[in-house]
């Protein structure tokens, strides 16, 4: 099933987070643990396999910016506090949703963002900065029309101005930047290949002390969306 | 890539051998008879061929009635006409076989309205003829080499090696002055886009890249029309030759409302920055820039690495230079124990051999122009060099003066002092394969620092502009291996596959 057509055909214009990481990792690129639950004994059982603590969001195609409606559940130790959050959530989000989403916390305090848009004369460019929820104030973002290969996308690292945190930082090690470059690439070829595609924000992608880069939220929007 | 240079559509615009010329009258004001002018006053020499419906002479040119009596086929139609006689015209070139055009007329796509029905229309017959044409809305072409200057200023008749295509209306011909007085140069070849109907600036990169004349492509830009095609063919020519471009921010308020950050955040600034990059191509950050780059990156080989000599004999002018190297990522390493030992000869007590060497004076004026140039070019922990000039000829006139010769005999040394110095600097410079770059605050009404400059030594004028413009030339080496392992790599991943 590929959810951008689903997602076509129902008329939405935009997806879920989850159906947005379902098809980013088709893209080879790494996404949070997650299982999308209807339930609250469903959410404990899921949040027991992919091991505590454990986040809890709420999943819909059109919920785009869930910071700031306040339901995100962080950080969540054990079943009970699943079950409440869970329960929160529900009372919280009354429109119609996809279910919940139960997801690994990924440790680490350096946040990029990346992403795609399309440009009139260049088509499909591919973002990279850095982020989380200070990703304007910062406004450290370098862009590449797509095409482009590893060799560019180390290029575009390169350019960042803060990339000094993306070496060895504070005890951390250095970020994996083949998978950062893989990221990037494959963003580009994302946006070549499905046309469907409007825009795409990875936000944030963490860098875990270990080095590893992992895509913890994510929205696509679709052509042809309120814009 | 273009194979050959004649496979372009803009060979026989750069380089015609006949021109039949449409607006030129006996009108001396009228922008077609300017144009004309100054075709003729630069010296073309090969055909023009006026056509004016009822002059039988323009400007002692022979005039046609009609391009159908002209009595051969021309190579280009030169097109100044009121905006609506051009359709007509441009399908009478096209009978008589014409294939090349340079629409100046305005009135097309850039008015709106009617004016894009208009540009439909000659892109229409175009077509059908098989013609190719730069504008319309243009200001036309320039060809030093050939002494070719179809725009409405007089240039400087100064042949040069910057290659330029622009996309804002008449800024190439407002260039003319400042090349030559500047740099003592004129463009090698250069065009002015208009509205790009047809021919635009990726047309340009790969004929400018073809272009033999051309050792630095410089670019104005407002709007990239053909992203994909100018990315191809940027990338295709940066590897071969440096392109500068200047880009004035596009307008951050014309652009669509998104709803991701990253669609936010793509102002066309940000991501031209991008495609600059990937295209090989360095930025330019002033119209100063532009030309500044393209003069060191023509002038120069490609430096090593980031590692430069400073040679001065006053400390601000140094000091300044050092501290826009830091800034433009220039490192200056300090001066090998061999360096030390070889300068000790020539250096007075007063002297700092530090990194920049301010020889405060010579014992022998004349020594900075050779010797201790070439000890400072022989150091293997430097990859270029920046020097200060202040020689002046009257300097030379005094020390002249006391020797009872004629005025005619003193002049007469002192322009074979200046010739034999700069042309030591120049041997030198080639002989070195090091990026050499002077800086002085002396214009080239200094005889000094004309003949450097003509002996193909840039100097630029002020210390600053030398620092980023080695800055550039660094950055050039830079991409261009970004390039090169790109093209490496995706020629190995075909060959795999």
């Amino acid at each position: 099933m590929d959810p951008i057509k689903t997602a076509v055909d129902k008329g939405w214009t935009s997806l879920s987070e989850y159906a947005s990481k379902q098809v980013l990792k088709v893209w080879d690129i790494p996404v949070t643990r997650e299982i999308l639950v209807q339930t609250a004994g469903e959410a404990a059982a899921a949040a027991e396999k992919i091991g505590y603590p454990v986040a809890l969001k709420p999943c819909a195609h059109d919920l785009m910016h869930k910071s700031e409606l306040s339901c995100i559940e962080l950080g969540l130790s054990g079943p009970e506090a699943v079950n409440s959050a869970y329960d929160r959530i529900r009372e919280t989000i009354k429109s119609p949703l996809e279910g919940v989403l139960v997801q690994e916390m990924i440790a680490g305090n350096r946040e990029l963002v990346a992403g795609l848009s399309r440009d009139p004369q260049f088509g499909a460019c591919v973002m990279l900065g850095f982020g989380g929820v200070m990703t304007e104030v910062i406004a450290d973002t370098v862009f590449r029309a797509a095409p482009f290969d590893a060799v560019e996308a180390l290029d575009m690292i390169r350019d960042l101005k803060y990339r000094a945190m993306l070496d060895a930082f504070r005890g951390q090690a250095p970020a994996d930047l083949e998978t950062l470059c893989g990221i990037l690439t494959s963003l580009g070829r994302l946006g070549l290949e499905r046309p469907e595609i409007a825009e795409i924000d990875i936000n944030p992608l963490i860098i875990a002390p270990d080095g590893a880069v992992t895509a913890v939220d994510a929205l696509m929007i679709l052509e042809g969306g309120p814009r | 890539m273009l194979s050959t240079i004649s496979d372009s559509p803009l060979y026989k615009i750069a380089r015609p051998e006949s021109i039949a010329f449409f607006g030129a009258s006996n009108k001396f004001s009228a922008m077609g008879s300017s144009i004309l002018n100054s075709i003729l006053t630069d010296g073309y020499e090969n055909r023009i061929f006026p056509v004016h419906p009822k002059e039988k002479r323009v400007f002692d040119l022979e005039a046609y009635a009609h391009v159908r009596d002209l009595p051969e086929v021309p190579d280009l139609a030169y097109i100044v006409l009121p905006t609506k006689i051009v359709a007509e015209t441009l399908k009478a070139c096209g009978e008589k076989g014409i294939r090349r055009a340079v629409i100046v007329t305005a009135g097309f796509n850039e008015v709106g309205g009617e004016g894009a029905a208009r540009q439909a229309e000659i892109k229409a017959i175009a077509r059908e003829y098989g013609i190719r044409f730069t504008g319309p809305n243009c200001i036309g072409v320039v060809n030093s080499h050939i002494k070719l200057n179809a725009t409405f200023l007089p240039s400087q008749k100064r042949t040069g090696f910057i290659g330029m295509a622009s996309q804002s209306g008449s800024f190439i011909t407002q260039m003319f002055d400042y090349l030559g007085t500047r740099f003592g140069q004129g463009f090698s070849t250069g065009f002015s886009l208009g509205n790009e109907a047809d021919i635009d600036i990726a047309d340009c990169i790969r004929y400018l890249g073809a272009c033999p004349d051309t050792r630095a492509i410089a670019l104005y830009i407002e709007s990239i029309r053909r992203g994909p095609a100018f990315i191809e063919a940027a990338r295709d020519v940066s590897l071969i030759k440096p392109i500068v471009a200047f880009y004035v921010g596009g307008s951050e308020t014309g652009k669509k409302a998104c709803l991701s950050h990253t669609g936010s955040l793509a102002g066309p600034d940000r991501l031209y920055d991008g495609v600059f990059k990937q295209s090989g191509i360095i930025r330019a950050r002033s119209v100063e820039e532009l030309f500044d780059f393209c003069y060191a990156l023509g002038s120069c080989p490609l430096p090593a690495g980031n590692r430069a000599v400073i040679q001065t004999h006053s400390g601000g002018p140094g000091a300044a230079a050092a501290d826009a190297c830091g800034r433009a990522g220039i490192d200056l390493p300090a001066l090998s124990p061999t360096t030390l030992e070889k300068l000790g000869a020539y250096v007075p007590h007063t002297a700092s051999v530090n990194n920049p060497v301010d020889l405060t004076y010579t014992k022998n004026p004349l020594d900075f122009f050779h010797a201790i140039p070439k000890i400072l070019l022989e150091d293997e922990g430097a990859d270029s060099m920046l020097v200060y000039f202040l020689a002046t000829a009257s300097m030379i006139h005094r020390a002249l003066a006391g020797l009872n010769l004629t005025k005619a005999e003193i002049d007469a040394q002192v322009e074979k002092i200046v010739d034999d110095q700069c042309s030591s600097v120049a041997a030198l410079m080639t002989s070195h394969n090091k990026p050499f770059l002077g800086f002085s605050f002396l214009t080239r009404e200094n005889p000094f620092v004309a003949a450097l400059q003509d002996k193909g030594v840039p100097v630029l004028p002020s210390p600053e502009r030398a620092a980023r413009a080695l800055g550039a030339l660094v950055e050039y080496k830079r991409l261009r291996e970004k390039l090169v392992r790109s093209f490496e790599k995706s020629a190995k991943l075909k060959a795999s596959s």
